[in-house]
């Protein structure tokens, strides 16, 4: 593999990239991560000299939106650069090898590379307790892999919902016992790009980061980038003024729903859910689930499948119907009016047989 | 409220017992007692603004703690959980002896100044629930000596001090000489009729003579009523409604009698806030005529330039806000407007207005001589303030705050005399031009 000896600046001319695009690159990539200006020559500088390194990309138990999302490029083929900045050695939907060379690939480039590359893991994996057969690959068990392949990685990056929080696949009742790879790593460096699928641009960004600044960006408890993760999705929406008015969609048909209002009250997450997708948008920018009228699902958050119906509200009980809550608020009423009745009874009963006081009576005392 | 007399009690059995001290307790829970005690959220922050706690640090004086009976009754009868201790045996009960221990705590220690009520996080009205205990005392027996003399020689002479119209008669003819004017007494139809206290009748006759220039220099028609003088009301102070709204009547039917527009109280705090709010609650109907405390007049008459004054006083003065007039009545901004008129160094204490610090004698603590080394010992906030700007001289507008300030800077070897401001702005008058 003659291109692991080229830097990445020497590799992109090689493949006719021009200055101008890789600066433009650059400068998309700070501005996203929320970095000074004042990085992006700085990065420019780290790129061009930084060593493409070799990535292992670990499919599991998945759908494949995560690398379709990656592949849905925005902004000047940006992902397509990154993935000419790295060395993808292993991937096995976008590698043209197959079968025994494409896992000879893969134990070639672990060899290689030891203690150096970038193990990306797409999809949860059934956990060291359950029944192995439940997703293999060339015979090996998904646990088996991921713990021979993170041996010699420097740092493990878990790409969507599933490989970060567990997904879809380990939802109640979770029949293959599927668990999140932070579950089972724990002594390397980890970021979680959670979504389901995540942003292109927030997979793309976390890669530049490590790439020109040889670690992990700042991470949120979840093990998230806060420059991506950091706000909710309620707090920059464009539909929030209406919230704040308390002008809401009620159905999807209605007068709200056309004139764009909050769809809090549809069930929208976005007042607990961290993600880009406010801010960045979908399909090179063009929209996201909100704007396109439907609520946010809450895909970036962990259990979002198992967090009650998409289309419930929030804050209110999704097991009571509104027949129960008011028979149960007018039975308070009742009982608090009774009291309050008896209380009043009480000092008026007080009121009526309380003597009143003479100055007589006060100077029989003194 | 007018009193509800119940034909059913034996007259006989007229005698203060734990018992009617329970049901007066009982009388006086409402919604707002029941939101206090259910807030409190036990901080302590009213012990830290109550003079009698820090000047003495014993926690027992603790504001709240002094609703002790009063929240006991509460809890037991008009709670749920109260009531389930009780059927367990595990609630407290307020006996005689509790609210003999409590006398003094109720009374003794506490001025009513409101500075609890104020700082409160919840907004609980601690010195007004203090007032509704006083019911309960009383009528179970627990009211200190003092007091109760000075309601019942209100009730029976006409004033707490046994003073007569003949005193307040020869006052009047040392005023006319002194001034060579004419105090008004009984005239019907006039613009105010006066009011004042017992104490500035004795000790304080210079109140008397300064009004009656003011009014003179000012144009205002004015009056003394001999069918009634005494603004004060020993009733407010022990803590009782039925002798509250006697006097407060006496006050209402002299006024009406007479046909006044407004009514004036003097140089008091608690007179003011006892006809000015407590008042038409007490008799349950609507004055047909207003309340005001002098300096709200004066300020008044200085606004529509009624007053002329010449000349400053030139030392360094200070003042002292009594409790009922700034932080219960709002009564703040006047006092300072007429200072400005007449002193030339006006100097303010480190809190005052809202915030400022009672005297320690109001709320019946100075009737009450039992109560005489606590009311010293509250006495030792007001003086750390007037150390802190040391003044030449106090002003104030509350003939109790005054002698308050007299005897305790006195007792302190504070060189330092105390006057009334009405008497202050009365000094300044320029002279009215004789009729050429």
């Amino acid at each position: 593999m003659t291109a692991k000896k080229h830097s990445v600046g020497e590799h992109l001319r090689d493949q006719g990239v021009s200055r101008r695009a890789f600066l433009k690159f650059c400068t998309a990539s700070a501005s996203l991560m929320a970095l000074p200006p004042g990085l992006i020559p700085a990065m420019a500088a780290a790129l061009e000299q930084a060593r493409r390194p070799s990535v292992i990309w670990l499919s599991f138990q998945e759908c494949t939106g995560c690398t379709e999302s990656l592949t849905r490029s925005h902004a000047p083929t940006v992902e397509d650069l990154i993935l000419e900045m790295i060395s993808l050695d292993y991937h096995h939907t976008l590698q043209a090898a197959a079968g025994e060379a494409a896992e000879a690939a893969r134990e070639q480039a672990m060899k290689d590379n030891f203690g150096n590359y970038l193990l990306i893991v797409d999809g949860s994996l059934p956990g060291p307790d359950a029944n192995p057969g439940y997703s293999t690959i060339a015979g090996v068990s998904n646990y088996a892999m991921l713990m021979e392949a993170v041996e010699g990685a420097a740092a493990v990056i878990a790409v969507g919902t599933c490989a970060a929080f567990g997904g879809l696949p380990e939802a109640a009742p979770n029949p293959t016992g599927a668990v999140a790879v932070m579950d089972l790593i724990k002594d390397k460096p980890l970021v979680n790009v959670s979504g389901c699928p995540p942003v292109p641009m927030v997979i793309s960004g976390v890669l530049a980061h490590y790439l020109a600044f040889g670690r992990l960006p700042e991470l949120d408890e979840y093990h998230r980038p806060l420059a991506f993760f950091g706000q909710s999705i309620h707090d920059r929406c464009y539909r929030r003024p209406f919230y704040d008015k308390g002008l809401f969609a009620e159905t999807f048909d209605d007068e709200g729903a056309r004139a764009g209002w909050c769809l809090y009250r549809l069930g929208c997450k976005g007042p607990s859910t961290y993600n880009a997708c406010a801010t960045m948008r979908w399909n090179a920018g063009t929209s996201w689930p909100i704007e396109a009228g439907h609520p946010c699902l809450g895909c970036s958050e962990p259990r979002f499948w198992d967090a009650g119906s998409f289309y419930a509200p929030l804050s209110v009980p999704t097991d009571l119907s509104s027949t129960q809550v008011l028979t149960a608020g007018a039975a308070g009423a009742l009982v608090g009016g009774t009291v309050a009745t008896l209380a009043r009874r009480t000092v008026e009963t007080a009121a009526a047989s309380r003597q009143p006081v003479t100055a007589d009576e006060l100077e029989q005392t003194l | 409220m007018s009193p509800i007399v119940n034909p059913a009690v034996n007259p006989e059995a007229t005698t203060f017992n734990l018992e009617r001290g329970l049901a007066a307790f009982r009388a006086e829970i409402d919604g707002p007692v029941a939101a206090f005690f259910s807030s409190c959220v036990h901080c302590g922050i009213c012990a830290q603004s109550c003079p009698f706690y820090l000047e003495t640090g014993d926690p027992k004086y603790t504001p709240i703690l002094k609703l002790e009976p009063l929240r006991l009754v509460w809890e037991s009868e008009f709670t749920l959980w109260g009531k389930i201790k009780g059927a367990l045996g595990l609630q407290r009960k307020v006996t005689d002896a509790m609210l003999a221990e409590w006398e003094e705590l109720i009374y003794d220690s506490c001025s009513m100044c409101g500075r609890c009520s104020m700082v409160c996080p919840v907004g609980n009205d601690i010195q007004a629930m203090v007032r509704k205990s006083r019911e309960g005392m009383v009528a179970a027996g627990h009211a200190p000596e003092g007091l109760a003399g000075a309601a019942v020689r209100a009730v029976k002479t006409g004033s707490p001090m046994g003073l007569q119209w003949k005193t307040l008669q020869v006052q009047i003819e040392h005023v006319q000489t002194s001034s060579g004017l004419t105090v008004p007494v009984d005239q019907p139809g006039v613009d105010y009729l006066v009011m004042l206290s017992s104490m500035e009748v004795i000790n304080f006759p210079e109140y008397l003579e300064a009004i009656t220039k003011i009014f003179d220099h000012a144009g205002v028609t004015w009056t003394l009523s001999t069918q009634c003088f005494e603004a004060t009301n020993a009733g407010i102070q022990i803590g009782n409604k039925d002798i509250a709204a006697l006097l407060v009547e006496r006050v209402v039917d002299a006024a009406v009698k007479l046909g006044v527009k407004n009514v004036i109280s003097p140089e008091c705090g608690h007179a003011y806030t006892a006809i000015r709010w407590e008042g038409p609650n007490l008799i349950g109907r609507r004055y047909p005529f207003r309340v005001f405390h002098i300096i709200e007049v004066l300020d008044q008459l200085r606004a529509q330039g009624r007053i002329t004054t010449e000349g400053k006083e030139l030392d360094r003065l200070s003042l002292h806000d009594p409790c009922n007039l700034a932080r219960k009545s709002g009564v703040i901004q006047q006092q300072r407007n007429l200072m400005d008129l007449v002193a030339d160094q006006f100097v303010e204490l480190p809190e005052h207005g809202r915030f400022q610090w009672c005297c320690g004698a109001g709320g019946g603590v100075s009737s009450n001589e039992r109560a005489e080394p606590l009311k010293l010992a509250a006495f030792k906030r007001k003086k750390a303030q007037i150390e802190a700007v040391e003044p030449e001289r106090m002003v104030t507008m509350c003939a109790t705050c005054r002698t308050q300030l007299e005897e305790g800077l006195e007792h302190f070897n504070m060189d330092i005399p105390v006057v009334g401001l009405t008497e202050l702005i009365a000094d300044h008058l320029v002279d009215k031009e004789e009729p050429a």
